[in-house]
């Protein structure tokens, strides 16, 4: 009896004080994930890669606006979605305090603007998204791909498509005529 | 694939009549809620989860989280409880056990909302034989998300049900500010040299670590101000994991073989990063000439 209760004052208290005092959660830990709107270019990689579909994009078209949105009540807390992000504007955080009384409160949301196509005037990509890929390709002054690349960031797909298929004709005549002028040698 | 998700047309598919709560029975629910002067007991409704729940569940009332603490018990029949706890996505077998252990609890109750399936169906939200959440069938008043939701998570959310701590998450719509721009990582970095220091990381280290190495690696040579080798050899030679430093060498090697070996490396390493990089257009060039030659052989 008295080496059980000795024992006991050795080992101490094992119960974790939570709900009084703050809880330390260890590194690696995964909790909420913070998206931070400002970095975020609405890319929609996150929502392709997110296994319980928590992160939807709803493009409205008609409106030009793209809503990235985010249900905590969805979410699984893999990370994937910070794997994914290009812009890093999604991070697991630690907080894992996310119970609520009210469904509402379980969802995020951003609007985003889209851009529209310089050629049919179409709707075709959120504004920051251009944006970021003109950036990043002008960071490429040698690059030929690049180049051309960043002549047509402001065109839809299938204008781009209808471009490149130009292109290649063209390519295919200038080259066809070399070819034809070397056999003629 | 990305979702949108868009609430199919009712003709489509049937949805249960979910159950409403009275008067009389809210009114009892939140005096209790104001003044509770007793401990309070738990049904715990397994609704075709898959025991990952159940298990956190039951470590909450180990003696680490040791929930008991607040008077929180298991309890073995509904008729006991005072909260009822469901967890699993509602499949549809479960629907009328999950009403009858409902029905069964004695007025006024709460109802917990465990996991992410049973927040809103979670990965099972779309499944044809699950309904995609408790609320569907019955009041919930409190939703407690995870997947699953670790010990600390359940006592916050019990702790948020008998009114102990307040709620925390808010929801909140952003809308983007005109001229608002995403700012580019690294830009004084060579985006080839960026983007092949980052493969490489991943390939070492899988994504989650080989993000977090390259950052740190590129970071390094971001902040170095002349030399940048001699930063990355330190960055290189101050690690204890030889993991790490492994991965760092690796790195090291692919931002030595971006940079133009022609005599001229240490000049340029001197004059920092600046256009070190073999540009495409060369290799482009390079690459052409070759072919145009083999063909002209022809």
């Amino acid at each position: 009896m008295f080496k059980t209760i000795k024992e006991i004052l050795r080992t101490g208290d094992a119960t974790i004080k939570y709900p009084f005092a703050p809880l330390e959660r260890p590194e690696g830990a995964r909790g909420k994930p913070e998206h931070d709107p400002i970095a975020c270019i609405a890319c929609a990689a996150c929502a392709n890669v997110c296994p319980p579909n928590a992160i939807q994009m709803l493009i409205e078209a008609d409106k030009g606006q793209t809503t990235w949105s985010i249900n905590f009540g969805r979410c699984i807390f893999c990370g994937r979605c910070e794997e994914v992000c290009p812009t890093h504007a999604i991070v697991l955080s630690k907080e894992f305090e996310l119970a609520v009384m009210n469904k509402e409160d379980l969802e995020e949301r951003c609007t985003y603007d889209m851009a529209r196509c310089s050629e049919c005037g179409e709707y075709y990509a959120t504004v920051k998204q251009v944006d970021y890929a003109t950036r990043i390709l002008s960071q490429l002054p040698g690059d030929l791909e690049a180049q051309q690349a960043a002549a047509l960031t402001g065109v839809c797909p299938k204008c781009k498509q209808k471009a490149d298929a130009y292109r290649n004709k063209h390519r295919d005549e200038l080259v066809g005529g070399k070819r034809k002028m070397e056999a003629k040698r | 694939m990305m979702v949108i998700d868009r609430p199919l047309p009712d003709a489509l598919q049937y949805k249960p009549a979910k159950r409403e709560v009275d008067e009389a029975v809210q009114k009892a629910k939140l005096a209790l809620l104001h003044d509770i002067k007793r401990s309070v007991y738990i049904y715990r409704v397994d609704c075709g989860g898959c025991n990952g729940c159940e298990i956190e569940i039951f470590s909450t009332i180990t003696p680490v989280f040791d929930a008991e603490r607040f008077g929180i018990k298991n309890t073995p029949s509904p008729r006991h409880a005072d909260i009822l706890v469901y967890t699993g996505a509602v499949t549809r077998a479960m629907r009328m056990p999950a009403l009858r252990a409902y029905d069964g609890a004695p007025d006024p109750k709460l109802v917990v909302s465990y996991g992410a399936c049973g927040c809103t169906g979670g990965v099972f939200h779309d499944n044809y034989c699950t309904w995609g959440g408790t609320d569907k069938i019955i009041p919930v008043d409190v939703y407690i998300p995870g997947c699953p939701p670790t010990p600390a998570q359940t006592i916050y959310g019990f702790a948020m049900a008998l009114g102990l701590l307040g709620q925390k998450l808010k929801h909140t719509e952003t809308r983007e500010v005109p001229g608002e721009q995403a700012p580019l990582l690294y830009a004084s970095i060579p985006y080839k040299v960026r983007v092949s220091i980052e493969r490489e990381a991943r390939r070492y280290a899988g994504y989650q670590w080989g993000a977090k190495l390259s950052d740190e690696f590129l970071q390094t040579m971001e902040k170095s101000e002349n030399n940048v080798m001699a930063d990355v050899n330190h960055l290189i030679a101050k690690q204890d994991d030889p993991r790490r430093a492994e991965v760092f060498r690796a790195l090291k090697k692919v931002l030595e073989d971006a940079l133009v070996d022609d005599g001229r490396m240490a000049d340029m390493l001197k004059s920092g990063l600046e256009r070190v990089v073999v540009s495409g257009d060369d290799r482009a060039r390079a690459i052409a000439d070759s072919a145009l030659s083999e063909h002209g052989r022809r």
